[in-house]
Parts: C-alpha cells; sequence; structure tokens
C-alpha cells in the first residue's frame, strides 16, 4: 500500500504541480464528489422536465404503455404480495413485546397497521419495485443506448424522449401505486396471521384494532407517497439508462447507479413528506 | 385435428404457470444452497492452508474497502433520515394519545438495536453491493473468465467469492451499528427540534438487553452472508451477453433483499419462540 503511494506520488512530481497535501487532496475530493453529485441532480431534473414537457398534449403511444404496465405491474404482483407479507408479519412481531407488557391486544393491529399504512408499506415496495422494474429499466434502456439504437430512433426523427421514455415513466408511477395498495392490503393480512400465529390474538381483535384505529388519511398518506417514490424511480431509472457511455461494462455501473439514486431518493423523500404533511 | 395439446384452457395453463414458477424457485433455491456450501467448503480450504492455488493477494482487504468504506455515506443518509422520519411518526402518535415522551427514545433504541438497523442496513447494501457482485462476477461469465479460471486450476468460488463473503461478514456487522448510531442520533435531533423531547430523556438505554445484541449481532451475520452468496449465485448463472448481466443484477437486488426480508422474519420468530422478547 505505502510503497504504492510513493510511486503514484512519484508519477505526479514528474508530470508536475499537483503536489498537494493530503488535506488539500481531501478537500479536493469532496469537491470533486460534490460536483458529481450536483451535475447528476441536474442532468435527473432536466430530464424530468423533459418527461414532464412531453406529456402536455398527452399522446402516449397506449400499445407501448399497455405492454409497459402489464411486464412492470402484473408480473411483480408476486415478489410484492410476498414482500408485503412477511412485512406485515414482521410489524406485528416488532408492536408484539409492547403489547404483550400493557396486555392491550386492541392495540396491536393499530400499532403494526399505522406503520405499514404510512411507512414500510410505501418504503419496502418501492425498494423492491426499484430493484426490479426500475434496474431492469435501466439495463434494458442503457443497453440500447450503448448499441446506438437511441441515435437510430432520432435519425429516423423519432423522439426517444416521447417514444422510449414517456411510457415508461408513466406505467412505472402507475404500477407503483397499484402495487402498494395491493401490498398495503397484503401486509395487513401478514401482520393478522402472525398475530393469530405468534401472539394469540383473535382475528376478530385484529379486525376492530385496524378498523377503528386507522384513518383513510393514513392510507392516502402511503399512496401519496408511492406516487412520488414512482416519480422519483422513473426519472432516476430513465436517466441513468440514458447517459451511459462505454460498452458492457458501463451498462452494470449504470445499473448499480440507478439502485443507488433510487434507494437515496426513497429515502430523503418519505423523510420530507412526512415532514411537510404530518 | 384437436391433439391433446391445442386443448389447453385458460385456467390450466395458469396451473402450469404456478408450477413452473415454482419449479424454477425450487432451482434457484437447490443453486443459493450448493454456493453457501460451497463458499463455506472453499473457506476451510482457505483457512486451513491447503489449495494454495488461487489465492489473490490482497483481495479481501480490497474487497473491505469496497464493501465497507465505499458504503458509509450511503447507509448513514438512508438509515439518518429512516430514524428522523421513525422518530417524527412515533412522537406525532403519542402526543395524540398521552403526550408523554419518556418512552420513545428507549423504545425506539430497542427496536433499532434488535431490529431495523441489521435490516435496512441489509437491504441497502443488497441493492449496492449485491448488484456489484452480481454484474461483476455475472459480466466475467458471459465473457468466459469464469471458464478460464477453471480451466487453469483455480476453483471459481474460492477466488471470487470467498474473499467477498469474508468482507461482507465483517463490514455488515460494522455498517449496521454505524447505521444504528445514524439512526439514533438522528431521531433524538428530530425529537428535540420538533417536539421539544431533551436528550438526556431520549438517549436511555434501560430497555435494551444481552438479548439485542445478540440480535444484531446474529442478524447481521446471517444478512452478511446472504447478500454475497445470492448475488454470487445469479452472478455465476449470467447467461448471454450484456442483456444476461443484467437481468442477473436485477435478479441479484430482488433474491439478496427477499433473503434480508425472509432471514430476519425467521430469526424474529425464533427469538420469540424461544422465550426471549425482541
Amino acid at each position: 500500500m505505502r510503497g504504492k503511494r510513493v510511486g503514484v506520488a512519484a508519477g505526479a512530481a514528474r508530470v508536475a504541480p499537483p503536489r498537494r497535501s493530503l488535506a488539500a487532496a481531501g478537500v479536493a475530493g469532496i469537491g470533486e464528489s460534490v460536483l458529481a453529485v450536483a451535475e447528476e441532480i441536474g442532468g435527473i431534473v432536466l430530464l424530468a422536465a423533459d418527461l414532464a414537457r412531453a406529456l402536455v398534449p398527452p399522446r402516449v403511444d397506449a400499445r407501448e404503455l399497455w405492454k409497459h404496465l402489464y411486464r412492470m405491474g402484473v408480473r411483480s404482483v408476486p415478489i410484492v404480495v410476498l414482500t408485503a407479507l412477511f412485512a406485515g408479519g414482521l410489524m406485528t412481531l416488532q408492536a408484539g413485546p409492547f403489547v404483550k407488557q400493557f396486555n392491550a391486544t386492541g392495540l396491536a393491529g393499530w400499532a403494526a397497521g399505522y406503520a405499514i399504512l404510512r411507512e414500510m408499506g410505501p418504503i419496502l415496495i418501492g425498494l423492491m419495485f426499484s430493484g426490479r422494474v426500475g434496474a431492469n429499466n435501466t439495463a434494458e434502456l442503457s443497453t440500447m443506448t450503448v448499441t446506438e439504437q437511441l441515435d437510430g430512433l432520432r435519425a429516423l426523427a423519432i423522439d426517444p424522449v416521447r417514444f422510449l421514455l414517456v411510457p415508461r415513466a408513466l406505467a412505472m408511477v402507475v404500477t407503483l401505486v397499484a402495487l402498494t395498495v395491493i401490498g398495503d392490503l397484503v401486509a395487513l393480512a401478514g401482520a393478522a396471521v402472525v398475530a393469530r400465529l405468534v401472539l394469540d390474538i383473535e382475528w376478530a381483535t385484529m379486525y376492530h384494532s385496524f378498523a377503528d384505529n386507522l384513518r383513510p388519511f393514513d392510507f392516502l398518506h402511503g399512496v401519496y407517497k408511492a406516487v412520488a417514490f414512482g416519480v422519483s424511480i422513473a426519472v432516476a431509472s430513465c436517466y441513468f439508462g440514458v447517459t451511459v457511455r462505454g460498452g458492457a461494462v458501463g451498462v452494470g455501473r449504470a445499473v448499480n447507479a440507478a439502485v443507488v439514486a433510487s434507494a437515496i431518493s426513497i429515502m430523503l423523500l418519505d423523510f420530507f413528506l412526512t415532514y411537510l404533511t404530518g | 385435428m384437436f391433439d391433446s395439446r391445442s386443448r389447453i384452457w385458460g385456467w390450466q395453463r395458469h396451473v402450469g404457470d404456478i408450477g413452473a414458477a415454482a419449479l424454477a424457485t425450487g432451482r434457484a433455491a437447490r443453486g443459493v444452497w450448493n454456493v453457501h456450501v460451497g463458499t463455506l467448503a472453499g473457506l476451510i480450504r482457505r483457512i486451513s492452508g491447503r489449495h494454495r492455488l488461487g489465492r489473490p493477494r490482497g483481495e479481501i482487504l480490497r474487497q473491505l474497502y469496497w464493501i465497507g468504506n465505499r458504503s458509509v455515506v450511503f447507509i448513514a443518509v438512508t438509515l439518518g433520515s429512516i430514524g428522523m422520519v421513525a422518530t417524527y411518526e412515533a412522537c406525532l402518535q403519542v402526543s395524540r394519545v398521552t403526550g408523554d415522551y419518556s418512552q420513545v427514545g428507549g423504545q425506539l433504541l430497542r427496536l433499532v438495536v434488535s431490529d431495523v438497523a441489521p435490516v435496512l442496513t441489509g437491504m441497502m447494501l443488497s441493492t449496492r453491493v449485491g448488484a456489484g457482485i452480481a454484474a461483476e462476477i455475472g459480466s466475467m461469465k458471459v465473457t468466459e473468465q469464469i471458464d478460464a479460471l477453471r480451466m487453469s486450476g483455480v476453483v471459481p468460488i474460492d477466488y471470487l467469492l470467498v474473499p467477498r463473503f469474508v468482507a461482507a461478514q465483517v463490514m455488515t456487522l460494522f455498517l449496521s451499528v454505524l447505521g444504528g448510531v445514524v439512526m439514533f442520533t438522528a431521531g433524538g435531533l428530530t425529537a428535540r427540534h420538533s417536539f421539544g423531547v431533551s436528550p438526556a430523556v431520549f438517549f436511555d438505554f434501560s430497555y435494551v438487553h444481552h438479548r439485542h445484541l445478540v440480535l444484531l449481532v446474529v442478524k447481521s451475520a446471517a444478512f452478511g452472508a446472504a447478500i454475497p452468496v445470492v448475488s454470487g449465485y445469479f452472478g455465476l448463472h449470467a447467461r448471454g451477453s450484456s442483456e444476461g448481466v443484467g437481468a442477473a443484477t436485477t435478479a441479484a437486488v430482488i433474491g439478496s433483499s427477499f433473503a434480508v426480508i425472509i432471514l430476519d422474519f425467521v430469526i424474529s420468530a425464533a427469538n420469540l419462540m424461544t422465550g426471549g422478547e425482541l
């Protein structure tokens, strides 16, 4: 390690000035990564603006949209259902000791349902969706980009944003909302099953606990979080798909970057939405 | 005129689809198990010093850096914002019911240590590290570098997967602890800022028992094993060209996230069944 660093420093000295101290190199590194992140955020915002403008007279290729709705939505149902089932069970398990401690079985559904509808449902389903659909979308678009199919479309005077990206983005937002609604329901069912099997809470107790303590607003809170997550996953995965460079290796890097960006934006958006809307 | 094949009704095809999906899942589970056993065998070979061929020098250090150090910012940002959201939601509920914030911090810490920190770290590492491992090994597979390794008498799992396995084992634990600390601190700041809860009340360690720390270690170990094994399996079974790598990456993210959720459920339920509170 040390030998290597000396070698690099010697090489740099031979080339010329950049003979920075360690602190200066650290600051430069921070600056570089800030600039890189800023450039990416700017690119994502510009692409989002492009997508929004392409939607103004809403002319969407219906067949393409339909195909993506099927591939992204219907084909994701099994994984979302399984995830939601286990997530709902986990919420009940976590509420369990608290409920037992105060012998308040009527509150188990409240605690689990509240956490599922407002936070864990949208977040976990959003993460699974970004892993399955977002990553797949980036892989597909970036393969098309590196094989210059996007340039081919442009040469035929077809706008790639309108033809390729808009149907995908639209389909992602719609399907994530639909999957979150399904997943919420399944997660509540999972919570009730685990409550019955592990904590010995009757079905009826759990049902009344859900029905009495959860308000429609809690459910809607999760749904509009899902809209925001869907938009961010769609824009991020499209952005990293169309800006990919450097062949097959670049495709892998783009997929990785898209998944990481989606995860970070889900968490940050979740915080702001919770904080701003209460 | 009609042979028996043309008389398949719609519902029969659906039953067939379900069966095919079940078979594929079973095959994948067996494959993951084989890779897991192979990795453990490779680890034993490595420790006992047999089979010296094909030991990359310094590979474990490189993987520790790549899996651990490069994930720090990602984990801190995501878990920090989740900590803020969780505290905000909990305080909001408490303010509606009793207005007594004295338990929020202690219960949050119990939950963070025994469940949330390892699970969310595992989910985040599945997206970042899992995608990376699958993309790297998958592109080696489709460019026949794995076959070349085997030709030169090197066991590919020993060469590729064992260092990643060891690094993921170590780093998942460290990152879980780091994520938990960031999460709890961010929660404390949120409670102070939004609800005026004094840090002296919030930072309450009395609810955390030995068993919770054991759970943290066990869960981190389980997730740290699951992520490289599942992603390595999908990487080693990549087919075709760059599309195959993209598909392997997607499958790795989904598979390892799902493995994290299932393992968490199993470990939590086992803990509850053996008499420990969560």
